[in-house]
């Protein structure tokens, strides 16, 4: 009777604006109505400005939409690259017009001159990442996808061109340059998706993945679009960064690389020889600035201008590389000591890669962990029968001839060694033994709640290595059990000796705390597992009625104090705790999985 | 010997060459040219005439002869023979079978020069010049008069308009840089765009960046080399095919014993297409991550032990019942409880001995029992089928027994005391028992006193007493106020607070609940709860508002009965799934402060016998223990 004339559930009058998430979010196809363009070139906008849609609160058009803030569409509205594009089809269309009319001279001179918005990408960037540490954050993908593009074939019916191609390849070898170089990289893990590496840099983890240097496949079912409009922006974001990171390590960039070594294919080692050279002479300059007026001045001359021969030197000479390796390793003060760290697991150690070993990777990690390595071929700095090498990288079943002066090892080796930051002794790696698991440095052990055999091995290595290493005076630690005598010796100032003081009684007091525990495990038999800590407020009572009853039914107290306090809980919070049970049962399910498994494994080996 | 070269052109072709062969005239004259006519000169040989010979393909012959004779095909070489003939003569590949002929023909050199240069588009001869200079046939010389005689254009003397136009455009583009000539570089300018990171610190005003998560790290299992305990075995992973495609796992790990081994991924370029998918497609919302410990959620309740003393274990069992016990009561002096079970008897037991004093049989299933609360008046109310029983229970000094027969006498014409005149029930004197019978339509369901026992309320599944009121639904359960004339009546979906006095109704308190099984109220009479066949409880505070204070979702299964500790700060439920609950209820006198309800403890040891489990709760009035009446025909007392 009050409602017979059925209006609309939201009814605005005509002429009034509308509020809250109608005026606020519009569906994708508004946008690119509004917008006036295809969808193809909204893709593309979207992509370079990193416009994303959003969830709305509320979904006015319905749930099967793709939401965008308005702001975000009228933000790509004022977009300069937006009229670019345009001005670009115009263009292209005026090419297709002379090849039509025949007028070859003209399609020629259009297609040399055709506009590209490589400054609009610029502009883009810097509004994207207003900081460098911005950028740094958003790295990941960048680097992912670089890596792959530099291993990808060239296939132009695909447009995935060579020049493309060898831009991606350069790019990703100039980032590993310079990370190697200033020895940040802290994680390194063998996937068989590839090999992960994680680095640090300006405090911000950038993890990234290489694919194995194996031919990939382009397959069908991806469209190559979206990933090319990806390519662009990441080319020119890598290509800035690199400048960035080499000029704040007085560098050039782009790089001028030998160019002999660049047609051997070692134009990874090529940057590397570039970065010494450069950084000696970068490290050279103020000095003879400064001290011209000494007599030093010729040798430092000499010196300098050694360093600036660089690229003219003869390639097999290791002493002049070796000493300018040494020298430019004393330069960098500025570091954190994780890096001081890295820097020196590889010391004095010398590397050969034989010939069937994945060579970038490793050319890549050990002199980011300040090692020395050649490898088998040319251009490579020493030979194989160089005296001094330490260990040889060994990937196949049997080595024939064998210096006895160096180990040799299995290439996991190295990165095991990398992920543990000690040198794990090599009688595991050696050739023709299959190597111990892998294990992911990615993982936090005691937070997934089951930890491998071979990470225990590891941690023990690990305690064994420390406890060598802290007797030793200047390491950095200190020593938390003798801070006293340390004040005494003057070490220290009081501050720090009360701050290692605390931390020692604190450490007293969990371990305290643990045995504790560990006590009341082992009195409670069975039952302290399942009991909450709620339940430790009346055990005197319930151990009172287990008795009368002579049936300690200790599970099913727990239980009933668990119902008991869910009983006053409100539903919210309720279907939340439900759910974190339920999170906890299918994690401990996967774990049982892998102690049944391992169970199994132990079995059949014990028969067998 | 088929050769694929040779079309059907050909084969006339080189029949006219074969020919021209013969008359030892391999160069022709340039003049005569090799016209089609030259086709027609030369007589075909073959008198087949023109007829496609796929017609003759299966057959022995080839055509017929002018006078009708068939001609026969020549016997054709077999394959082997033919290509070890052909193996061994050098000149083979340039022997032609001619179909029509029925022959092999050899082609000469210059035949096959021919032939390529034919192929090759040009013209078959090859001293054939196709550009020669052209010789005029008419002569100018001496010519009278020109050809035509149209003077000169002037634009044979003039420069081009157009030509001048466009020159001009030319230079202006070239002097306006429009046109250039170098190319345009191809190096890209790299610029350090972070070079001064200090001057970027204004804050841009567009929406807040939500960074997009990262890709997710790898784990153990996803190493080239992982521990064996991370294999799935060749079962499990053929479970997996079993599994919905969302919750199969997308990666099977595998062990490679050297890294040479590691073959490429196959799907390295798929899982970037996903991940640039993600980056540009998928909506993003900021999401705070919750990373507390579930323990935490739990709410702090008062300590337990500082609650004491509330019951806790069975002390007692009274046996005896053949069936279900379905109600119990406690006398006011808390000396005696009294029972009523499905087996047709009322049972008086004593309780700190668990003795039975008295059976009663009533013959009909009980289903109510409730003593009068007035400690002097020991008369106990039994439901059973559709009566009312008034019984002495033969309890007290003879004084009392004298007063309780002075009670339960009813007179002929129905007018007592007891009750509101309720002419859907008659009053009847019980011979049998001693005590007053009151007839119902219907089966009653519940009995309850009014504090000082001068009143009595019965349920039927027909409203029975007589109150003014309408009820909305059936009646399920009754109670009086404790302090005052108020009385609550719940039916499945609402309790009705009604005034007795003022005939009037007072509140409505709107439970939620899908069906309400009891009611309780606080001694204080602010309070009510209520439970429901859903296994909730929901307390009411009447000052506070109509609607729940509090609901306890605590029985899996119906909640039977409720009921609240005449002076101390405990209530109970209990409920089908043979447990009890027992809840601290503290009430607060003053009124800014909300009640206090803490859940206590569980009480067990009632079996459930067909889905039944607990049938009633009690307390005892003074002491802090509770009566459990079992569908399993056995009473229980649990003490603290």
């Amino acid at each position: 009777m009050v409602n017979k004339v059925t209006r609309k559930k939201h009814y605005r009058p005509p002429g009034q604006k509308k509020e809250g998430n109608a005026a606020r979010y519009v569906t994708r196809s508004q946008a690119v109505k509004q917008l006036q363009i295809g969808l193809p070139l909204f893709r593309k906008l979207c992509i370079y400005k990193g416009v994303f849609p959003r969830e709305p609160k509320k979904k006015v058009k319905g749930n099967h939409h793709t939401y965008y803030h308005l702001k975000d569409i009228s933000f790509l509205h004022h977009e300069p690259l937006l009229e670019k594009c345009r001005e670009i089809r115009a263009y292209e269309k005026k090419i297709k017009k002379a090849d039509a009319k025949k007028n070859k001279e003209r399609a020629n001179f259009l297609i040399e001159r055709r506009p590209t918005y490589l400054s609009g990408l610029l502009r883009i960037i810097k509004e994207r990442y207003p900081k460098f540490i911005d950028a740094l954050r958003d790295l990941d993908d960048c680097l992912s996808l670089v890596h792959l593009f530099a291993a990808l074939p060239a296939q132009e019916r695909l447009k995935v061109e060579a020049k493309r191609i060898h831009e991606c390849r350069r790019l990703s070898h100039e980032w590993q340059a310079f990370i190697s170089r200033t020895h940040k990289l802290r994680k390194v893990f063998i996937s068989v998706k590839g090999i992960y590496y994680q680095a640090e840099v300006e405090g911000q983890k950038i993890t990234w993945l290489a694919p194995h240097a194996l031919h990939q496949i382009l397959t069908d079912d991806v469209d190559l679009t979206v990933i090319l409009n990806f390519m662009d922006f990441y080319e020119k974001l890598l290509a800035h960064v690199n400048k960035h990171l080499f000029n704040s390590i007085n560098l050039e960039y782009p790089p001028i690389l030998d160019p002999r070594l660049e047609a051997l294919a070692a134009d990874f080692y090529a940057l590397l020889r570039f970065f010494d050279a450069n950084t000696r002479t970068s490290l050279l300059n103020p000095q003879t600035s400064s001290s011209s007026q000494f007599g030093q001045v010729d040798a430092e001359d000499s010196e300098l201008r050694l360093a600036q021969l660089q690229h003219q030197l003869p390639l097999n000479e290791p002493t002049a590389l070796m000493h300018l390796v040494e020298d430019a390793s004393g330069m960098d003060e500025d570091e954190d000591e994780d890096t001081r760290e890295c820097k020196k697991l590889f010391k004095n150690m010398k590397f050969f890669l034989s010939r069937e070993v994945h060579r970038e990777s490793l050319l890549f990690i050990i002199p980011a962990f300040g090692g020395m390595v050649s490898w088998e071929g040319d251009g490579a700095p020493f030979k194989e029968s160089e005296k001094t090498i330490t260990h040889q990288i060994v990937d196949r079943s049997t080595q024939t001839h064998k210096f006895l002066s160096r180990d040799y090892v299995q290439p996991q080796w190295v990165f095991d060694c990398v992920n543990n930051r000690i040198i794990l002794p090599t009688e595991d790696y050696l050739v023709g033994r299959d190597p111990p698991p892998h294990l992911s440095p990615f993982v936090d052990n005691d937070a997934e709640g089951y930890v491998p055999d071979y990470a225990v091995t590891l941690n023990k290595l690990k305690a064994d290595a420390k406890n060598e290493i802290l007797p030793l005076p200047g390491v950095g630690k200190e020593d938390l059990d003798d801070p006293q005598k340390l004040l005494d010796a003057g070490v220290i100032d009081r501050a720090k000796a009360i701050e290692a003081a605390e931390m020692k009684q604190k450490m007293m007091a969990l371990e305290k705390e643990y045995h504790d525990e560990l006590k009341l495990e082992l009195q409670g038999g069975k039952y302290s597992s399942a009991i909450s800590n709620v339940d430790k407020q009346l055990p005197d009572q319930e151990k009172e009625g287990g008795e009368d009853t002579n049936l300690p039914d200790y599970q099913q107290m727990a239980e009933d104090t668990d119902k008991l306090s869910k009983v006053m809980m409100s539903r919210k919070k309720k279907s939340l705790y439900e759910a974190m049970q339920i999170g906890k049962r299918t994690k401990k399910g996967k774990i049982d999985l892998l102690h049944e498994r391992k169970k199994k494994h132990k079995e059949s080996h014990k028969s067998q | 010997m088929d050769n694929v070269n040779a079309g059907d052109d050909h084969h006339n072709l080189e029949n006219d060459k074969d020919q021209e062969n013969c008359d030892d005239n391999p160069l022709p004259d340039q003049g005569e040219e090799e016209s089609d006519s030259s086709e027609d000169e030369v007589a075909p040989r073959n008198t087949v005439g023109d007829v496609p010979l796929e017609w003759y393909r299966d057959e022995k012959h080839i055509g017929y002869d002018i006078s009708g004779k068939k001609i026969l095909k020549k016997e054709r070489e077999d394959r082997l023979q033919s290509f070890l003939a052909s193996a061994d003569d050098s000149k083979s590949w340039r022997k032609v079978y001619d179909e029509y002929n029925d022959e092999i023909i050899e082609l000469s050199k210059e035949e096959v020069r021919q032939l390529r240069r034919l192929l090759k588009g040009k013209a078959p001869h090859a001293d054939f010049d196709p550009h020669a200079p052209y010789v005029d046939w008419f002569k100018w010389d001496d010519a009278k008069h020109p050809l035509s005689n149209a003077p000169e254009p002037k634009r044979r003397f003039i420069r081009s308009k157009w030509e001048a136009k466009k020159v001009v455009r030319l230079v202006r583009a070239i002097r306006n840089g429009h046109i250039k000539f170098d190319k345009p570089k191809e190096e890209q300018q790299f610029h350090d765009l972070w070079g001064d990171d200090s001057s970027t610190t204004e804050k841009t005003s567009h929406l807040s960046y939500i960074p997009a998560p990262k890709p997710k790290l790898p784990g153990h299992d996803e190493s080239y080399n992982p521990s064996l305990e991370y294999i799935p075995t060749q079962e499990e992973i053929n479970s997996y095919q079993l599994m919905y495609e969302e919750d199969r796992p997308k990666f099977i790990p595998r062990r490679f014993t050297s890294m040479r081994s590691v073959p490429a991924y196959d799907n390295a370029l798929k899982d970037a297409f996903e991940r640039c998918l993600d980056l540009y497609l998928c909506p993003r919302v900021r999401k705070k991550r919750i990373n507390i410990d579930p323990e935490s959620l739990k709410p702090k309740l008062p300590n337990r032990k500082d609650l004491r003393p509330y019951p806790t274990t069975c002390y007692l069992e009274y046996r005896g019942h053949k069936d279900a016990v379905m109600s119990i009561s406690t006398e006011a002096n808390g000396q005696w409880i009294a029972s009523g079970s499905l087996d047709g008897t009322v049972r008086i037991w004593e309780v700190e001995t668990g003795r039975c004093l008295k059976v009663l049989e009533l013959g009909e299933p009980v289903k109510y029992v409730a003593w009068n609360p007035r400690p002097d008046l020991p008369i106990l109310a039994a439901a059973a089928g559709a009566d009312v029983l008034l019984l002495n229970t033969g309890l007290g000094d003879g004084e009392v027994q004298a007063k309780i027969k002075e009670v339960l006498h009813v007179d002929k014409l129905p007018v007592t005391e007891n009750s509101d005149k309720t002419p859907a029930a008659t009053w009847l004197q019980d011979d049998k028992t001693g005590g007053i019978r009151l007839r119902h339509f219907k089966s009653v369901s519940a009995v309850e006193w009014h504090r000082k026992g001068d009143y009595l309320s019965t349920l039927s599944k027909k409203l029975t007493q007589k109150i003014p009121f309408k009820l909305h639904g059936l009646p399920v359960s009754s109670v009086f106020h404790p302090t005052q004339s108020i009385l609550f009546v719940s039916t499945k979906k609402e309790v009705r607070v009604y005034n007795l006095l003022k005939q009037k109704l007072l509140k409505k308190l709107k439970t939620g609940l899908r069906e309400v099984s009891s009611i309780a109220v606080h001694p204080a009479g602010d309070n009510v709860i209520v439970g429901s066949r859903e296994g909730k409880l929901c307390w009411f505070d009447m000052d506070l508002s109509s609607e729940p204070y509090k609901i306890l979702r605590c029985h899996p299964k119906d909640i039977t009965n409720v009921a609240f500790h005449r002076s101390r700060p405990l209530f109970a439920s209990c409920s089908d799934d043979g447990t009890a609950y027992v809840f601290h209820g503290m009430v607060y006198s003053d009124l800014t402060q909300n009640p206090l309800i803490t859940p206590l403890e569980i009480l067990r040891g009632h079996k459930t016998v067909n889905g039944r489990g607990v049938m009633d709760c009690k307390f005892h009035p003074m002491q802090p223990w509770l009566f459990t009446a079992g569908a399993d025909s056995v009473i229980k007392l649990y003490c603290h």
